[in-house]
């Protein structure tokens, strides 16, 4: 395939106009050592010719055989949500998929909108005041809050949940490898969660954030509002990363004081696709608005007076600031969080309180099943989770997946790679896409192994 | 049609609905429950599409228009990428599965790498990065762990003022000094001013080839010679990579680490401000600091390694960005080596197609030639007291998207123009002919038309001041 115009005519007169023979002449100013290199182009493997649409729609067809679509009981981050067609609808209009970040406003209304619109709903969700545009998923969104946090209190120490998702734990130490911050862990309890005392005893005034999660990596509900509490008295900033959908049943950030809010929006209508691209959402209580990283849109008015959208608080960025920036982001993650202004604006706060009914009636159906099953057991009897559970076996994790996987079946997560205190945990993940067959069906294969 | 979803809102209509087959069973205790309603609106689905239909709308977008947006590659986004990167047994796929039931996954990124490395001349490459910019934050984080395995303090990183404003902004990220290098007026380095710059703790330079005012860096070999003498990595910005496929490679001008923009050279939508990707390219002897998990072979088969004792880490979730790596593989295997080659070629000559057509008209920073976008300084050819900025919102009125302006800063009032090679003849013929016409004549017998623009689009100039002075960051009542 080519995408360019090959009409011989034009490209003569063009070749004209500029005054050259051959557009290659036009790369006459690249030393001639430096030319030489694209005989290197074309080796092994890369091949000359390029393909027509019906070849690349087969190869990738083939390609794509290659991977096993399964019923998902895997969630850690990752999660197969039901998706409204609305979503797919509105995010494949080219008006948005093939515009550029909305620089011109006046001719960008319905990106600016939209992410307006996308700002707003993730405030009423997190019950927080100002929300940006989007960042590229859960983890930097994570670490871009800690990174606020320095920036808001001059002091250098993180104190970060032992039960933060492992992946963001990396993220977050990537992030600051450089600095002269310091990470130290809180570590969860025994019951999976973690208590205020230990919080309490980690805790000191040079602390600059308190990072938890909850639902944490095990699934469990964090009592936030005796952790907030407890941050709050020795002047350390809150940090909540949490699941959106939970928060249709689980108290909100803003509701315990948290001065931010960060977590992953894959579930809120965007595919899972291996993981990415998905999106990561942030919002601040009011006065931390000017030190938040990214895009934000803002209301506004043109000169007739007609209401309107642009992207405001620029003086933050990069493109403004440079070094002095509050972070170098630029391409942030707007079409996924067009996604998930679809996603959301389609429950009402009614259905949308459904929703997580459903998903935590599931898991609770599903964990009552597994946990009474001959060689398994509750891992944290009394916690409350959501839509993830631990359940502890004597039965091998490995066959116990590979038994699964026979039936077209993603078992749960084998969290003895993940925590070595965690030997023979598994963790299960049930949403609103599992039917109770495919729940009783999982729970015999599991009974078998 | 200009209300914002909470004025449609109405409490019975919900576009959406869930049932449930066991018994409902989610009573929480009082301390971990949500108290304060979730204002979310409730419209039905006909309203909710004729919303975000209707918004659709007021955007300007590449798939309607000539999008001139120099830096920032507009080309055309081929259909057939967007159809395969909604193939269930690739959307359907959880990032936990086991590497054997998404061998394509792993396939299609470990094949990328390769491509990327073949382009490019690095030895390696990874697709973690889901942006230019945060390619840039994790190649520096490469070269500060570099200097640290070989012991040495280095702290600083030099920029070019043509840069990125992202530039600047990764380094101070990633922990280092900012220095600021003075370049030419043409956007190009003077070996001899570089080279006062050049101290023992300079850790590594930036640069962007084709500079930001579309010229290639004549002195690039030099350069290189002197950092290499003074042991200073050289980063490549490939933000310009567009220019140059199948011409000439980063890694043989002397660049260490490079990122790529998936979503500018490798066509992937740009979806009003991404995702995008921004995978990172390496010489051999950095390849032990990329991040994990390397997307590998062995025995055949694909696999994720994580045994790198001297990776810098992860710079996100799970594996990179892949709807945006499954669009850039199928862009380059629809064009092949030839095509590739040909897309660059066709980018640069519509360039100075454009440049030769304005340059004697209006004044041009960079001289008479260009690689793949081109700068031009209006200052003198306007009239009245009518600005670059109004010139970009004239161009709405006509139905263009503006070029990229002020940008780069070290040229006043400038207009940035990026064509790319998808666009034809006659579609830049006529954009020549409005720009032109605004800048030379409508400044000159009707500046007040221009001042006032746009016009046409659905709201009038918008006071972006007052947005900043009185945020109003969400809905309210």
């Amino acid at each position: 395939m080519q995408y360019t115009h090959n009409n011989e005519e034009d490209r003569r007169k063009m070749l004209e106009a500029v005054g050259v023979k051959d557009a290659e002449e036009l790369f006459d100013v690249i030393p001639a050592q430096l030319r030489t290199a694209f005989g290197g182009f074309s080796s092994d493997g890369f091949s000359s010719d390029g393909l027509t649409e019906q070849e690349l729609l087969r190869f990738f067809e083939e390609t794509a055989l290659k991977n096993k679509v399964l019923t998902s009981f895997r969630g850690a981050g990752i999660y197969d949500h039901f998706i409204a067609s609305l979503v797919g609808e509105v995010i494949s209009r080219s008006e948005f998929s093939t515009a550029y970040t909305p620089y011109q406003a006046e001719a960008s209304q319905g990106t600016l909108q939209a992410i307006f619109e996308y700002q707003s709903m993730i405030c009423a969700l997190t019950g927080l005041d100002a929300s940006n545009a989007s960042l590229y998923d859960g983890a930097c969104a994570a670490a871009e809050a800690v990174l606020l946090a320095l920036r808001v209190s001059a002091k250098k120490k993180i104190l970060i949940s032992s039960a933060l998702h492992p992946q963001y734990i990396k993220t977050v130490q990537t992030y600051l490898e450089n600095s002269d911050a310091e990470i130290s862990f809180v570590n969860v309890s025994s019951p999976g969660f973690i208590e205020k005392n230990s919080l309490d005893a980690s805790l000191d005034d040079s602390v600059a954030a308190v990072v938890i999660q909850s639902p944490n990596f095990y699934g469990i509900i964090e009592d936030m509002r005796s952790l907030a509490q407890s941050a709050k008295t020795k002047n350390a900033l809150f940090i909540s990363v949490v699941n959106p959908i939970s928060l249709s049943l689980f108290c909100a950030p803003g509701e315990y004081g948290a001065d931010i809010a960060v977590g992953e929006g894959q579930s809120l209508g965007i595919p899972m696709s291996a993981g990415g691209a998905t999106l990561g959402f942030m919002s601040v209580r009011k006065g931390l608005e000017w030190k938040m990283p990214g895009r934000i849109v803002g209301q506004t008015v043109d000169k007739e007076g007609k209401r309107g959208f642009v992207l405001t608080l620029q003086s933050r960025e990069q493109h403004i600031r440079r070094e002095k920036a509050t972070s170098n982001i630029c391409t942030n993650a707007s079409l996924n969080a067009l996604a998930a202004c679809a996603y959301l604006s389609g429950w009402g706060q009614d259905g949308f309180k459904k929703l997580g009914e459903v998903n935590i009636s599931k898991a609770r159906y599903a964990f009552n099943k597994i946990k009474n099953l001959d060689g398994f057991c509750a891992k944290f009897e009394n916690a409350v989770f959501f839509n993830e559970f631990v359940i502890e076996t004597r039965k091998d994790a490995k066959k116990i997946e590979n038994a699964l996987l026979k039936r077209g079946i993603l078992g749960p997560l084998d969290l003895s790679e993940y925590n070595p205190e965690l030997k023979n945990c598994l963790l299960f993940c049930v949403t609103e896409q599992r039917t109770k067959k495919q729940i009783d069906e999982l729970a015999e294969i599991l009974d078998k192994v | 049609m200009d209300k914002l979803l909470n004025e449609i809102s109405s409490k019975c209509s919900a576009a959406y609905d869930i049932n449930c087959d066991v018994e409902y069973d989610c009573s929480v205790p009082d301390n971990l429950k949500r108290v304060s309603g979730c204002a979310l609106p409730s419209v039905s689905e006909n309203d909710l599409l004729r919303h975000f239909t209707n918004l659709s709308r007021k955007n300007y977008a590449l798939s309607a228009a000539f999008y001139p947006l120099g830096s920032c590659t507009m080309k055309h986004n081929p259909l057939i990428n967007e159809k395969i990167a909604k193939i269930n047994a690739f959307t359907a796929i959880h990032p936990y599965q086991p590497e054997k039931t998404m061998q394509g996954v792993l396939e299609i990124m470990y094949n990328l790498q390769n491509d990327l490395c073949k382009i490019s001349g690095m030895d390696y490459f990874t697709l973690q990065p889901a942006a230019g910019a945060h390619g840039e934050f994790t190649g520096l984080l490469i070269i500060a762990r570099y200097f640290k395995s070989i012991k040495q303090k280095r702290t600083k990183i030099i920029v070019p003022d043509s840069a990125h404003g992202t530039n600047p902004a990764s380094a101070a990220f990633a922990g280092f000094e900012t220095v600021s290098l003075k370049s030419e007026p043409d956007g190009s380095i003077s070996p001899e001013k570089f080279k006062e710059l050049l101290s023992s703790d300079v850790a590594a330079v930036m640069l962007t080839v084709p500079n930001t005012l579309g010229v290639f860096e004549k002195n690039i070999c030099e350069i290189a010679k002197l950092s290499r003498e003074n042991g200073t990595l050289l980063y490549y910005d490939g933000a310009n990579l567009n220019a140059l496929m199948g011409i000439a490679r980063p890694a043989d001008m002397g660049f260490d680490v490079m990122h790529i923009n998936l979503h500018k050279t490798f066509s992937t939508p740009h979806g009003g401000g991404g995702p995008g990707a921004g995978p990172v390219g390496v010489k051999s002897f950095l390849e032990p600091f990329l991040p994990v998990p390397r997307v590998e072979i062995k025995n055949s088969k694909y696999v994720l390694n994580y045994k790198k004792p001297k990776t810098i880490g992860r710079v996100k979730s799970f594996l990179g960005n892949f709807p945006i790596i499954l669009r850039a593989y199928c862009y380059i295997k629809s064009l092949g080596a030839a095509g590739l080659k040909n897309a660059s070629m066709q980018a640069v000559l519509n360039a100075n197609y454009m440049l030769a057509k304005l340059k004697d008209k209006i004044n041009v920073p960079a001289g008479a030639r260009c690689m793949h976008e081109f700068v031009l300084a209006p200052k003198s050819a306007l009239q009245n007291g009518v600005r670059t900025l109004d010139v970009a919102k004239r161009l709405l009125d006509h139905g263009y998207y503006a070029p990229t302006v002020y940008f780069p800063l070290i040229v006043e009032e400038a207009i940035m123009i990026e064509p790319t090679e998808t666009e034809s003849k006659n579609t830049l013929d006529e954009f020549i002919e409005v720009l032109s016409s605004i800048i030379l004549e409508e400044s000159a017998h009707d500046p007040q038309k221009v001042k006032d623009a746009p016009v046409k689009t659905p709201v009038k100039r918008l006071n972006e001041v007052e947005a900043a002075r009185k945020p109003i960051l969400k809905w309210q009542l």
